[in-house]
């Protein structure tokens, strides 16, 4: 197939194109003694290189108005400024005039001012370091007659694939979006500058190669596939024509999620599914409305606890409801409770515990501490006012828990009654099942809930006994595993007999895959994080719930998470693609 | 010769951009033009003097000049610094 590279996927997409090797380093410096009579010709070659910069660094600052804008564009004022700087030439040129060759005394006096900046202990100064260096690698190529490097060379036909050691933000805003297809570097990782860059333009990248730099050359055919994090050099005629299909199966799952917040969450064989969001927070709620979501099917409320010097009050946890109640006017809020360990609360006295995720945390915590929790149990019935609320309780094992709570509740609507505040009292109660225990009970539990809701990330936990936080187990925690498909199956099919809805919330259901299998095993309801929220309905809409169901069963019964994954996956590359799929997995 | 105080109030403080901002503006007058920071002065026409100051927001700048139109010189540098380089 040809040689692949791995690195990091920075931002997804395939594209085919020849491979432009953009050297951005500090070239060496030969050292060299020019006798006295030379000096007035050094000092002129000085000052044309200075000019030849400066007319490039205006090419640049153009080319960057052009693709980034002039916030980008000005850091080439700012380069130009620096060459004019009698305070940096006024050194170059007294370092000639000492018998040195024009090359060495710029790297000299670079090097001078780059460590006066990277010796501040003020991080601004610092950053001004990188400016330098990337003028003295300008001036220093044009004096030694190096070839440009610049991504400026490219002409507008050009399929090129940039390969580079790193991008710096100079070099970044000059990128011609006509001419650049794709982007590969030895360096970087998911959150470096580049592929936050990468992926707001979208042009797919690839980080972290390590060494494609020296591995590829100029003009070699190459392929990217930035959506498996891949660098495929040299690559045969056959697998060409198999990436040449996927990248333009790709490309249309992408135009087609673009317009996907309009579109309704309709399987292919015509059923309704409801898909709202995951908040953490109640900033940026607003976005999260304009995506799509139906309301929302998680709102977490640990920011309003954690890492706090206080407990909040009361007036302000309503306001921070209100924000999201008012983002979804008369759709579901499904709210959860606190979700801590007694050693995150900022009032203090609680101790640390060997085994936390089995200890004194969530509703039992909560139950424990009922002054505390009546707080936020007024706070979420006066929020009723201002939207469809619903409380989630969660890591509940037993319907005692939910009686205990529904005390709680009528005990803090006859307080804020006796206050004359306004409230509801009628707010639906549900919980989170994300144990064995209440997976295994779920018919129980229908005489005090009006619905449940599947934690998935918990529930996983639980019943593997998987420390989900331990990298050392990450390969251990198989949401795919037959244990918790028939935890999940049996919930949804005793919710479906008491006639209480049952969604699920947690990071599954953002997966395509794991979202597929829930599909088939019954759940009509999804709550997925906002970035999901179009890859999610993308699928929903190309799917039939007949294939899913079978593609579900056939998961049940799986000897293990490998084979009913492989088995989803067919039955998925089956209904949309297998572009379609790789492109929905690789967004995901 | 005369001088003036002002404070920075851009929230990014005196980085590049306004460095090359000030040292345009310096650059229109003859009078010779120096900004302080504490102990640290430096030629308000050179971009590596006004970023060796490092003066983020709510620093406090002595702006000095001297020549014949050393008080439009002092009034226009003022009036940048006061206009927050166009940002919040």
């Amino acid at each position: 197939m040809g040689t692949p590279l791995h690195g990091v996927s920075a931002s997804p997409g395939i594209v085919v194109g020849t491979a432009q090797i953009l050297r951005w380093e500090v070239p060496e410096v030969p050292v060299r003694v020019i006798p006295d009579e030379a000096v007035p010709a050094e000092l002129a070659r000085l000052h044309a290189a200075i000019a030849a910069a400066v007319d490039r660094l205006q090419q640049c600052k153009a080319r960057a108005q052009q693709n980034a804008g002039p916030a980008e564009a000005a850091i080439f004022d700012v380069q130009v400024a620096v060459l004019g700087d009698e305070a940096l030439t006024g050194g170059i040129e007294a370092l000639i005039r000492q018998n040195l060759g024009a090359e060495k005394a710029v790297e000299l006096v670079f090097l001078e001012w780059r460590e006066r900046f990277t010796r501040s202990t003020n991080p601004l100064m610092r950053e001004r370091a990188g400016d330098l260096v990337d003028i003295e690698i300008r001036l220093l190529s044009i004096l030694l007659g190096l070839p440009d490097g610049d991504p400026i060379a490219a002409g507008p036909d050009a399929e090129t694939i940039l390969v580079t050691h790193d991008l710096t933000p100079s070099l970044t805003v000059q990128l011609d979006r006509a001419s650049i297809r794709g982007i590969a570097t030895d360096a970087g990782t998911r959150t470096s500058h580049v592929a936050i860059l990468a992926r707001s333009l979208g042009i797919p990248a690839v980080v972290g190669l390590i060494d494609a730099t020296s591995r590829v050359q100029t003009g070699d055919r190459v392929i990217l596939d930035a959506t498996n994090g891949e660098l495929v050099l040299r690559p045969t005629a056959a697998t060409l024509a198999r990436f040449a299909e996927r990248a333009q199966e790709e490309a249309a799952v992408r135009s087609e999620l673009a317009s996907m917040t309009t579109a309704e969450a309709v399987t292919a064989d015509g059923v309704r599914i409801t898909l709202r969001a995951n908040v953490d927070l109640p900033d940026g709620v607003e976005r999260l409305a304009a995506s799509g979501a139906e309301g929302v099917g998680l709102m977490r409320t640990e920011f309003l606890v954690v890492g706090r010097t206080a407990m909040p009050s009361e007036d302000e946890q309503v306001e921070a409801y209100r924000a999201v109640l008012e983002a979804f006017p008369g759709q579901p809020v499904v709210i959860r409770t606190y979700d801590v360990g007694g050693d995150k609360l900022p009032v203090g006295g609680f101790p640390h515990e060997p085994n936390p995720f089995l200890g004194w945390r969530a509703i039992r915590m909560c139950l424990d501490e009922p002054a505390l929790f009546s707080v936020q149990l007024r706070a979420l019935l006066r929020a009723a006012v201002h939207g469809d609320v619903r409380i989630m309780l969660p890591l509940v094992v037993g319907v005692d828990e939910v009686r205990q709570t529904r005390y709680l509740l009528r005990e803090a609507a006859a307080e804020l009654a006796r206050r004359g505040v306004a409230h509801r009292a009628d707010v639906p109660v549900g919980i989170m099942v994300e144990t064995p225990a209440a997976a295994l009970t779920t018919a129980r539990f229908a005489e005090a809930v009006d619905f449940f809701s599947i934690g998935t990330n918990d529930l996983v936990q639980y019943t593997l006994a998987v420390d989900r936080g331990n990298a050392a187990l990450v390969t251990r925690f198989t949401p795919l595993h037959p244990a918790v498909l028939r935890l999940i199956d049996g919930t949804v099919r005793d919710a479906a007999a008491v006639g209480r809805e049952c969604s699920v919330c947690g990071e599954m259901a953002s997966q395509p895959l794991m979202a597929y299998a829930l599909l088939g095993l019954g759940v009509r309801t999804l709550s997925v994080s906002a970035a999901a929220i179009p890859v999610i309905k993308r699928l929903i809409r190309g799917v039939r719930l007949g294939a899913a169901s079978a593609a579900a069963q056939a998961a049940l019964v799986a000897p293990t998470a490998h084979e009913a994954e492989r088995g989803l996956r067919q039955s998925l590359s089956e209904a949309l693609g297998a572009g379609v799929t790789d492109g929905l997995l690789g967004l995901s | 010769m005369i001088e003036r105080m002002v404070a920075v109030q851009n929230a990014h403080g005196i980085h590049a951009r306004p460095a090359a901002e000030i040292v345009k503006v310096a650059a229109r007058f003859s009078s010779q033009i120096t900004l302080a920071r504490d102990a640290l002065e430096v030629n308000a026409k050179s971009i590596m003097g006004v970023m060796m100051l490092a003066a983020e927001c709510g620093a406090q700048l002595r702006i000095r000049a001297d020549g014949p139109d050393a008080s439009d010189a002092i009034e226009a540098i003022a009036a940048l610094i006061a206009s927050r380089f166009g940002e919040s």
